[in-house]
């Protein structure tokens, strides 16, 4: 029997096996599916539909439109959760002990992570790729040319893996769904607290030295400069995000040694 | 013995947080090609040791080499060379038995051309091949640790852990699990079976390690470590009290006294069980009719009562949850088998003896 036993699969390898089961469950469970795609349109139609007056608000200036303002929001929240449901993903998988399998057959247990990693990219693509339908169909403008598209979606791909790294590492360390109020208030807190409404030189008050340092709103001015092609911050954007994969991927490395070394 | 395919224990310590020691220095070997039964009630340190062993956990002290891998130095090389069915059936219910098969092998690596090729074989192995195509939520307990083997062998490894595997199961799907283990036996793969169940451990297993309390209390043979104890004896219960007298001299002739139920007469057999024919034919030929003629050979309880002062079975219902190990008591019964009004039910290990008679 041990002539197959000599195959041993290398980190690609279990992370595409690993992404296949994920997307194929995700995929038949309408109960997660469903609200992964609806969620982010109700709030762009809510944010771009219902608080469109905001686009008249004085001082406001967006040369794209108050639709493609809310829609960068829409963009780097619904691939923030992507990521982040990812996480929530995986703590389930250990509670249910499906994760064991995962971590016994694995060769290199780092596929495990990029696996993962995997999933949130696909369902961030797949959200994304509806929200953007939704708000072309929409009539939203958009006045950057095609690299500044392509960067727009460089961004949200960061912050999937943003979102995800971050909820893997808790994940990784809890092994338990039980951990996703942990997983997810940050984000939620981090996300609400930059300026989702209006400009950030509108905001006024504690809202606004919070958001100043929120690198949160580094990504909605990184996004909204590369929609409108009037370029506000981009490369603090893009620093800010690869600084966040970097540490996060660190964190979730650990929080998997973390696992290996639990009961 | 330090076989390739064997695995070699040293000392093995498991702590856990608040200085709960599951398993407690444990020392055992096991052959390439053995199936070794693990046997201890729930929460005596099986389930922990067979994490360690697989590389779930790391040991807090000691070492453990598996197919000839240090388990914490070479953890992917031992992962390669082993498979395991673990307690939990770890199954995505929303998958379907062939669609864990294409999983399990892409996890292991399998190329592409030969993963549906090797489910489908895998799941005829198992007799899962009309289920194969059906969601594992619609799979009973039995199914499922049948496709729980089934995963562990994608990869053809040289070496199994089996973790209760039969806990749950009917006795139907408990035999036929038996049946495919004693076939992997002969193809050559070493075993590590733990159980609860003292009859699956006699049966299956060619030696057995008890574990009490994180401590391996007794290992060898079944045979041996019931022979370890003391002889078989044999209790009657004469039909008519008056007849009490003739029964002890009959029963005399074959054995020494040994300690009897209010009512009964025991004698010691110097031997083994083949005197038992003999036995039955001279209470007839002294026209002793006995309500209740039982034979009680030493069983791997008697050998844990032996060495921890306790019953299994007892220790069984005091102990869960020490270590995550969860399921109940087989409800396994000592080795007697009972002739006349006693009848012994599901007495199932001392049916040569009884077969004789």
């Amino acid at each position: 029997m041990s002539d197959r036993a000599a195959h041993s699969a290398g980190v690609w390898a279990v992370a595409l096996a690993i992404a296949w089961r994920s997307l194929h469950t995700y995929l038949r469970r309408p109960d997660l599916f469903i609200p992964s795609l609806v969620f982010p349109l109700i709030f762009f139609a809510s944010f771009a539909g219902g608080l469109s007056a905001l686009g008249s608000v004085p001082g406001f200036h967006f040369p794209a439109g108050y639709t493609a303002f809310q829609f960068v929001f829409v963009v780097i929240q619904s691939a923030t959760f992507a990521g982040l449901f990812t996480g929530f993903t995986l703590a389930f998988d250990f509670e249910s002990g499906f994760a064991r399998r995962l971590m016994l057959a694995a060769g290199d247990r780092r596929g495990i992570v990029l696996g993962y990693a995997l999933v949130g990219l696909s369902r961030a693509l797949i959200t994304l790729a509806l929200v953007s339908t939704v708000a072309l169909v929409a009539g939203m403008r958009i006045t950057g040319d095609g690299v500044d598209l392509f960067g727009l979606y460089l961004l949200a791909t960061l912050l999937v893996l943003v979102g995800y790294a971050w909820a893997a590492g808790v994940a990784f360390r809890f092994r338990s769904i039980q951990a996703g109020p942990l997983m997810q208030t940050p984000v939620f807190l981090v996300l609400f607290l930059a300026p989702v409404y209006v400009p950030l030189y509108l905001l006024k008050g504690w809202i606004h030295a919070v958001a100043s340092v929120n690198p949160a709103t580094a990504f909605l001015n990184a996004g909204r400069g590369l929609i409108s092609g009037a370029h506000n911050h981009t490369a603090l954007g893009f620093i800010a995000a690869g600084a966040l994969v970097l540490l996060f991927a660190i964190w979730t490395l650990r929080g998997l040694r973390a696992a290996e070394r639990a009961p | 013995m330090s076989g390739g395919e064997g695995i070699e224990v040293r000392g093995l310590v498991r702590e856990f947080k608040g200085g709960v020691r599951a398993v407690d220095g444990i020392d055992l070997s096991v052959a390439p090609g053995e199936i070794y039964g693990f046997l201890g009630p729930n929460g005596a340190g099986k389930s922990t040791t067979v994490l360690v062993l697989t590389t779930l956990l790391p040991p807090t002290a000691g070492t453990a080499r598996v197919a000839g891998f240090d388990v914490v130095q070479h953890g992917p090389e031992v992962r390669k060379a082993i498979g395991a069915s673990l307690q939990e059936s770890a199954l995505d219910p929303f998958l379907t038995g062939r669609e864990h098969m294409r999983l399990q092998c892409a996890l292991h690596g399998l190329p592409k051309f030969e993963r549906d090729a090797r489910g489908s074989e895998l799941l005829a192995r198992v007799g899962l091949t009309e289920a194969g195509d059906r969601k594992v939520n619609t799979y009973s307990g039995g199914m499922k640790r049948r496709l729980d083997l089934a995963l562990a062998l994608v990869h053809g490894p040289r070496l199994l852990f089996l973790d209760e595997p039969t806990t749950g199961l009917d006795p139907q799907s408990r035999v036929a699990l038996w049946d495919e283990v004693r076939r992997l036996a002969d193809d050559g793969v070493t075993i590590f079976l733990t159980t609860q169940y003292l009859e699956e451990a006699d049966v299956l297993a060619h030696r057995v390690g008890i574990i009490d309390r994180g401590k391996l209390v007794a290992e060898g043979t079944p045979a041996e470590l019931k022979a370890g104890i003391g002889r078989p004896s044999v209790e009657a219960v004469p039909q008519d009290p008056g007849d009490r007298e003739r029964l002890i001299r009959v029963l005399h002739r074959f054995g020494e006294d040994a300690a009897a139920a209010s009512g009964a007469v025991a004698v010691r057999l110097p031997t083994g069980v083949g005197e038992l024919a003999d036995i039955v034919r001279a209470l007839d030929a002294e026209h002793v009719r006995v309500a209740d003629l039982r034979l009680h050979a030493p069983t791997l309880d008697d050998v844990f009562l032996a060495k921890t002062g306790r019953s299994l079975e007892g220790a069984a219902q005091g102990e869960q949850g020490e270590d995550g190990e969860d399921g109940g008591n087989g409800g396994e019964h000592g080795e007697s088998g009972a002739v006349g009004g006693g009848g012994g039910g599901e007495q199932e290990p001392a049916r040569a003896s009884m077969q004789q008679v």
